[in-house]
Parts: C-alpha cells; sequence; structure tokens
C-alpha cells in the first residue's frame, strides 16, 4: 500500500516512506558510480582516501572556516543592502534605481574584479565586494517583485483599521514579506556558495576551501577535487538545512501555508 | 440623535473607471432607528446584481476611493475618512504572519488604543465569536467561517458606528448563513448608533437582517455603453411591519415580497 503511494502520481507518502525513497535513489547512485566505466575518474574509495588526506594534511578545516567566514560576512552586507533596495520601492522615486540594481546581474563578476581591485586594494576585502555584488543583484531581483505583489487589499485593509502609514509599511510591508525574505535568502546563499571558489581563486592568499580547489585541480589531483566538491555539496547543503530552520522559528505561519498545498 | 437623524448621507456619487460608468448619481441616506426602551441599531442591506458597482460604492463610503463627484458624509457631518468606517472585504483580509489574537491586538494599536485595552477588548470578543481556542491559531489554519469571524471581531476591537460588509453571505452553509446573520443584528444592537451596512446579492438574507433595503442597479443593463448604477428602489422594511421579528420566513407579506424584490433584480 505504502508502496503503492510512492509510485503512483499525487499521492502523498511517509516520513519511513521518503528515507527509504531517497536511500535507494543514494544507493543506485553509488553503484553506478563504482561501476562506472570511466575508469579514468577516481572511485568512491580513493575520494574518501583522498578526504583524509585533505583534512589531516592540507588544513582543510581552517580552510572551510576562512571561507564560511567569507560566505557569513558577505551574506550580511547583502542582506542589509537588499532589503533596504526592497523596501525603497514602495516610494516610486527609488524604483528605478531598484529597477537598475536588479538588471546588473547581467553583467557577472568577470569584468568587475579589475574594477572593483582598484577600489578595493584586492584581498579578502575585494572577495566581500565581489560575493555581495553577485548577491545583492539576484536579491534585490527576486525581492523587490514580492514586494511589488503584495496586493493592494493588504493596505487598504490596514488603513480601514485607522493604521498610519509607518505601521503599514512595517507589518505589511517588512513583516508580511519576512517569510519569502527569507526563502529568497535562502536561493541567494545557494548562489554565493555556487560562486565561492570562483571567487577565492581570484586571490588564492587568504586561501579557503576555493583555493584548496584549484591548486589540487592545477595537480590533476582528482580524488582530491572529488573530495572538496562533495564537502561543498554537504556543507551547502548543512547552510541551507539551517535556513529552512531558522525561517521556521521566525515565521511558524509559512509551515502552515505551504501544508494546505 | 433622534429617530431619522441622518448616520450617512450619501449625495450624487458617481465614479468611472476608465471607458465604464460604474455609479452615477447614487444618493442614499441611513437615518437613526428609534425603538423607545430598546437598542436598535441600524441594519441596511444594498443589494445589486454581480458587477454592478457594489464594491466600489463600499469603498468610496469607507473613504478608500474618492468620488469623481458627489460625497458622503459620515456620522460627524465631515466626509468619511479611511480609519473611521470599518470594513469586512469579501475575502477577509488578514495579517497571515499574526496570530488571531494578534489580528485584534493589531487592531488596537492601530487605532491608538492602550495596550491593555485592547487585550481586554481583543480577549472578550473572541469569547463572544467562539473563538477562544482559536487565539493562537494562524489565519492559515482557520475555516472559512472563523476567518469571517475574526475579520469581523477585528473591526470591532475599536468601536466604529459603521461597519461595511462586502458579500458577508457568500459561500456559508445554512447553519453558517444563520449564525453569521444573528451575529450581524447583535453586533448593531450593541449601540443605539451602530450601522451595518451589507452589501450583497443575497436577496433573502438581506431582507432577513435588514431594516432598510436599497437596490442598486442601471437604468438599462443591456444599453451601450452602460449608463452608471444609481438606486433604483428603496424598501423600508419597518413601515413594511417586517423587521425586527424572527417569524418572518413564514409570513406570506415577506415572501410576496421577497417575489417582488427578485422580480425587479432580474431587470437591472
Ligand atoms: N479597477 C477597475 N478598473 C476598471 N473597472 C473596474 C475596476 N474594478 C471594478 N471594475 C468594474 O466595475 C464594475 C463594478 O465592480 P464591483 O463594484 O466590484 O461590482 P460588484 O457589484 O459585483 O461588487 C465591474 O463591471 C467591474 O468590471
Ligand atoms: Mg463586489
Amino acid at each position: 500500500m505504502s508502496l503503492a503511494n510512492a509510485l503512483l502520481p499525487n499521492r502523498a507518502v511517509d516520513r519511513g516512506m521518503l528515507v527509504a525513497v531517497a536511500g535507494f535513489w543514494a544507493a543506485l547512485a553509488l553503484v553506478i558510480w563504482a561501476v562506472s566505466p570511466f575508469q579514468s575518474l577516481p572511485g568512491p574509495l580513493e575520494v574518501y582516501r583522498a578526504l583524509g588526506t585533505l583534512w589531516w594534511e592540507h588544513g582543510m578545516g581552517p580552510e572551510l572556516l576562512t571561507t564560511l567566514k567569507l560566505i557569513v560576512h558577505a551574506l550580511g552586507f547583502t542582506v542589509a543592502l537588499s532589503m533596504l533596495l526592497s523596501y525603497l520601492t514602495v516610494i516610486a522615486a527609488f524604483r528605478p534605481v531598484v529597477a537598475a540594481v536588479s538588471k546588473l546581474r547581467f553583467l557577472g563578476l568577470t569584468g568587475l574584479v579589475v574594477p572593483f581591485t582598484m577600489m578595493t586594494g584586492g584581498g579578502y576585502s575585494l572577495k566581500v565586494v565581489l560575493l555581495t555584488f553577485g548577491m545583492t543583484t539576484f536579491f534585490v531581483t527576486a525581492m523587490a517583485q514580492v514586494v511589488v505583489e503584495i496586493p493592494r487589499e493588504q493596505f487598504d485593509h490596514m488603513r480601514v483599521l485607522g493604521a498610519s502609514e509607518g505601521r503599514i509599511l512595517w507589518e505589511v510591508v517588512v513583516l508580511g514579506t519576512l517569510d519569502k525574505a527569507m526563502d529568497i535568502l535562502r536561493q541567494n546563499l545557494a548562489i554565493g556558495w555556487a560562486m565561492i571558489t570562483m571567487v577565492e581563486g581570484i586571490s588564492r592568499a587568504e586561501g579557503g576551501i576555493g583555493a584548496l580547489i584549484l591548486n589540487q585541480n592545477k595537480h590533476f589531483h582528482l580524488a582530491e577535487v572529488y573530495a572538496i566538491l562533495f564537502v561543498i555539496l554537504f556543507l551547502g547543503l548543512v547552510l541551507d538545512y539551517a535556513m529552512g530552520v531558522v525561517t521556521r522559528v521566525l515565521c511558524p505561519h509559512s509551515v502552515l501555508e505551504r501544508m494546505k498545498r | 440623535m433622534a429617530d431619522g437623524d441622518k448616520i450617512i448621507d450619501v449625495e450624487d456619487v458617481s465614479q468611472r473607471l476608465g471607458e465604464n460608468q460604474i455609479l452615477k448619481g447614487v444618493t442614499f441616506a441611513v437615518r437613526d432607528r428609534v425603538r423607545p426602551g430598546t437598542v436598535t441599531g441600524q441594519i441596511v442591506g444594498l443589494l445589486g446584481p454581480s458587477g454592478v458597482g457594489k464594491t466600489r460604492l463600499l469603498r468610496i463610503i469607507a473613504g478608500l476611493d474618492a468620488p469623481d463627484t458627489g460625497k458622503v458624509t459620515g456620522p460627524s457631518g465631515k466626509p468619511t475618512f479611511a480609519g473611521e468606517v470599518g470594513v469586512v472585504f469579501q475575502n477577509y483580509p488578514l495579517l497571515k504572519h499574526r496570530t488571531v489574537l494578534g489580528n485584534l491586538l493589531i487592531a488596537g494599536a492601530a487605532n491608538g488604543l492602550a495596550a491593555d485595552a485592547a487585550k481586554k477588548k481583543a480577549n472578550d470578543l473572541l469569547s463572544r465569536f467562539g473563538l477562544d481556542a482559536r487565539a493562537s491559531y494562524y489565519p492559515a489554519q482557520l475555516s472559512g467561517g472563523q476567518r469571517q469571524r475574526v475579520a469581523i471581531a477585528q473591526q470591532l476591537v475599536r468601536q466604529k458606528t459603521i461597519l461595511l460588509m462586502d458579500e458577508p453571505f457568500s459561500g456559508l452553509d445554512p447553519e453558517s448563513l444563520g449564525n453569521v446573520m444573528s451575529l450581524l443584528v447583535d453586533v448593531a444592537n450593541m449601540d443605539e448608533l451602530n450601522t451595518i451596512i451589507v452589501v450583497t446579492h443575497d436577496i433573502r438574507a438581506a431582507m432577513t437582517v435588514s431594516d432598510t433595503l436599497f437596490m442598486l442597479g442601471r437604468d438599462d443593463p443591456k444599453a451601450k455603453p452602460p449608463a452608471g448604477a444609481k438606486i433604483q428602489k428603496a424598501y423600508d422594511l419597518v413601515a413594511e411591519g417586517l423587521a425586527y421579528r424572527s417569524d418572518l420566513e413564514q409570513d406570506p407579506k415577506f415572501l410576496a415580497l421577497e417575489q417582488e424584490i427578485r422580480a425587479a433584480f432580474q431587470k437591472l
């Protein structure tokens, strides 16, 4: 019965079944990898051993901390900047500025390295600025849309209750969209995380997981590269999960609305 | 105030949206009903076919939109403004990030009520509306009927003379319909000046709760371009002896009037 639910369309499954299904696919992936015909690629065991080497001999732990510090730093700036810009869209005079920032996402980062290096002097602050720039353009795009799409009736509802425009801004625009802002933040963390190797590669002196992977790449240490990729993926998932938990604590109602679907 | 004093005066209200003349010369007044020895508020039914402009008129009365011509005067003798008049919108908007109690408290805060006064009032309303057990629920956890009651309670946290309701009878099962109707009567009779304007296309429900009915409609619905809607007819149900009774639906006179209104409705 329960297995049928997992195989037929539009059925709900319980948690145990979900774990079983996920386990099945994971095992299948592992088998395919182990018997993979591409012999030049490292197998699971090699990657596992490389992970040990990296951790104990190449100081992977501290490198990870360096990277985490960078992303948290950039994320903090991104949130402050993007939220401010998005909320400003309620004032007509600021809309063109916000639209322009949003369009900058098409620029990509590569061409911006030189001007940003000249502005920041390079090194750590260059990386923070690059990451912040990259994430902010995407964050503002999504968040400004959320603010624009607040139904007019929500403003009218608060006006009828006698609320001042300041209170309406706080309740409807800020608190009312907090759950969506958290979701967008979560997506942006993923975008930032995906950019991290590239950004850390620009200036390797400070180290970080991105510098580590580039160094291994240079020497064709494929097993090591794979091991680092796994760590990047795993940490990304942990960060994503943590963001989900924070969202649920801050906005308990968001979970309820999702369950109703 | 005395019997017959104007509580709301709608004078020559017109509204045009783009090419469409929606309202044209809407004029009516709601007057204080006095029954010696009782506290009797007013319930006015504003009837009209779907799409005729009832919601647009409600927004103008609430002070949310300005009419192109004419004006709406409230009990203070000045034009109504947003925040003066309570409005229960059609789909019962609530703050989804606040609990039921939180939604009521916000209404108090928005109206400048002191926190402890708001809390007391909110808890009173929750028990009166049978919502105590739902105080800590979020709007997403409420049924349609519960949501409606929260939306009404939210408008009552700060006592306002006028309450406008947009289609409060739509989508209710017979039992909930009865409950909402008696809730409206209770709310109206909490104060002599309380006045509820119920916007609806449900003729029978409107006749059951109201003391006065106004019919909003166009002179010729088939005309192109359509002319704006105005008050086509008014029924004083008190004068007809068809108000303040619970046995209305057995009265042949009630049924005859219902037929008459239904027939008139077809032509709007
Ligand atoms: N924002 C708008 N712009 C143009 N026309 C509108 C707008 N809102 C409503 N209308 C039109 O005004 C008419 C009256 O609408 P409404 O007051 O909502 O009707 P109802 O009597 O069903 O409440 C409808 O024909 C509708 O198409
Ligand atoms: Mg309507």
